[in-house]
């Protein structure tokens, strides 16, 4: 892959029109949620900068991000941008492998010192000096470190790599982190949820290659464009929560009607993603849109605050899985307990000084 | 009973209103945050549009919390600036190795009966104070700074979210802060269990009418029963 070439000559070697490349440009603007008269800026660093050098690397994770990467709603214009992107080292999609191809990623680092994107799926191991990943002879824990030195940014593709997903939940057995925790010197772009939506991940590239900037984040690091609301505020199910129409069972009538999954644990009020805006492959559906509540995917450490079908987490507490309900229904009753007791010693003393008083009269 | 040879008065009529606000809203905010947290009642048959079968609990839930929070804010105006003695800030210094001192530690043996007699006090004592401090004045702080942190969620940008938004990422998420709140709500019921039993209890043994005293204002002071 040569990498100086701009997106609009591979656009054009691709045989893609004009046009077709300008509405590429134009439905990226929308799905950054940047106003019609960025769209010039956005053709401008298609046709004008060279192409984004990637590196991505993958530790501990499922591939489920690169899956959802390469798996787009508009073929023509999803695999262009694959296919755009100087993806320079992919350890996973490489036709290359062995020191053949980690020359190619010493070398881009090299070449592009301090100006590629590390792209970063899955987190590293760090229990035992990370030996619970081996990449390419090393410890994933050593590579991510030895890349991000000279990277310009890092994108944290996914729930492992943005809080660190199933392998660092409890008990986390391999010391599994998140990249947050690892490089502390970079800026980091948290793109959470378990896979990202695709056109999350390439708004997101598209929004670094055209302005050289971040995009904005908020408070968790996470574009603002696609994480600033949670589902709960555009679910097209709103109307039933407030209403209070909602699902009890998952057969019963109300399941049917389609109401709301509330009730059955649905963590779409807590939880901050584009599904039920830009939604999933192509606009199809996404998982409430199919009855299922949302499991919080795209939330720090979303597997400890289960189960997924009730609406309060459990956690231990006295050697056994209670929920806040429980907790504080035995501290309430350790309170009665404690006051009855007391009361109880109080009559006692107040019984026996009376007595001794009469003794002494 | 023995006479009564002196009425204080106490509890100043803003002291008194604001026990009953902060009484009632308190009650008000648990009854329906638990509803939030577990909707019970049947849903309404027809049109989602016509209902607001659950919407009108979170406003009842926020309104309340709004009365409690200006409530809260008017206390803290009268401890610092109300010029009350019974009412201020003033005793309270628990950063202070003497505070801990003599008159915490008999208060605390008189009621694991470790002594006979029983400190008197007109206003708190300081047991009484510390609860008022961890159990009122953060326990109340808590449930606000987060209730108002999940308020703003709505609204990205908005005076909530910029002000009290940061509780979010502190607790690790949207989720963890529901469960937080949901979770320290618990403290009101603890804390109504043992304020009533303290002030009965008190009632009994000091005989200072410390329970008609959120009412009327007065506390007395009574002659020790002739032994
Ligand atoms: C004594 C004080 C309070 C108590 C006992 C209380 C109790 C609760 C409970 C139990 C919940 C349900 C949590 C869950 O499981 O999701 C809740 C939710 C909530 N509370 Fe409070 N709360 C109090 C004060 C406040 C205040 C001062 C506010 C600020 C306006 C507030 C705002 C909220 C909000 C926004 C929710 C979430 C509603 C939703 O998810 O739809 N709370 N509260």
């Amino acid at each position: 892959m040569q990498s100086n070439q701009t997106f609009a000559d591979v656009f054009k070697a691709g045989g893609v029109s004009r046009r077709d490349f300008l509405k590429f440009c134009t439905l990226t603007s929308v799905y950054l949620g940047l106003s019609p008269s960025m769209v010039p800026s956005i053709v401008h660093a298609m046709e004008k900068k060279p192409r984004t050098p990637v590196i991505w690397l993958h530790g501990q994770e499922c591939t489920c991000c690169s899956e959802s990467f390469i798996r787009s709603s508009h073929p023509t214009i999803e695999d262009i941008i694959f296919n755009l992107i100087s993806l320079d080292y992919d350890d996973v999609l490489s036709a290359a492998a062995g020191n053949q191809l980690e020359d190619v990623r010493r070398k881009t680092m090299k070449d592009y010192k301090g100006k590629y994107i590390l792209a970063v799926e899955g987190n590293a191991s760090t229990k035992d000096d990370g030996v619970y990943c081996m990449v390419g002879g090393d410890s994933f824990l050593n590579t991510l470190k030895e890349t991000a030195a000279d990277a310009a940014a890092i994108i944290a593709w996914g729930a492992c790599a943005s809080y660190g997903c199933v392998q660092n939940a409890h008990p986390n057995p391999s010391g599994a982190a998140p990249v947050s925790d690892i490089i502390k010197d970079k800026p980091i772009i948290k793109v959470p949820g378990c896979p990202p939506i695709s056109e999350v991940m390439t708004g997101v590239v598209t929004h670094f290659h055209t302005f050289g900037t971040l995009p904005e984040l908020d408070r968790m690091g996470r574009p603002k464009a696609f994480y600033n609301t949670r589902i709960h505020d555009k679910c097209y199910r709103r109307a039933f929560f407030d209403a209070g129409q909602f699902v009890r069972s998952f057969d019963d009538e109300a399941t049917r009607k389609g109401w709301c999954l509330y009730k059955m644990g649905c963590k779409g009020p807590t939880t901050y993603n584009s599904c039920s805006k830009i939604q999933w492959n192509g606009g199809t559906s996404f998982p409430i849109g199919s009855g299922h509540p949302c499991i919080g995917c795209s939330e720090p450490n979303f597997w400890d605050r289960g189960p997924f079908y009730s609406r309060l987490a459990e956690v231990p507490f006295l050697g056994s899985d209670s929920n806040a309900d429980k907790i504080g229904v035995v501290a309430v009753g350790a309170a009665a307990a404690g006051a009855a007791a007391h009361a109880a010693v109080t009559a006692v003393k107040k019984a026996k000084a009376g007595n001794e008083d009469n003794d002494k009269a | 009973m023995g006479r009564i040879i002196e009425e204080i008065y106490v509890w100043r009529l803003p002291v008194r209103l604001y026990h009953w606000i902060n009484a009632l809203t308190t009650a008000a905010l648990f009854i329906t945050g638990m509803y939030i947290a577990a909707p019970l009642f049947n849903p309404p048959l027809g049109e989602a549009v016509l209902y607001k079968g659950f919407s009108w609990w979170r406003y009842l839930h926020f309104a309340a919390g709004f009365i409690f929070i200006a409530n809260f804010l008017f206390r803290l105006y009268w401890a610092l600036f109300g010029e009350d003695k019974y009412a201020r800030f003033g005793g309270f210094r628990p950063w202070s190795p003497t505070w801990w001192g003599t008159p915490f530690r008999e208060q605390v043996e008189s009621y694991l009966f470790l002594r006979s007699d029983e400190p008197n006090y007109v206003g708190h004592n300081p047991v009484a104070a510390l609860a008022h401090f961890v159990f009122i004045f953060c326990g109340s702080s808590f449930m606000i700074f987060s209730g108002l942190a999940m308020y703003g969620e709505n609204n990205p940008g908005g005076f909530n979210s910029v002000w009290f938004g940061w509780m979010i990422p502190l607790f690790g998420g949207s989720y963890t802060l529901h469960f937080a709140h949901h979770l320290f709500a618990w403290i009101f019921p603890i804390y109504l269990i043992m304020h009533l039993y303290a002030v009965f209890r008190h009632d009994v043994v000091d005989r200072t009418s410390v329970t008609s005293s959120i009412i009327t204002g007065y506390k007395h002071k009574v002659e020790e029963e002739p032994s």
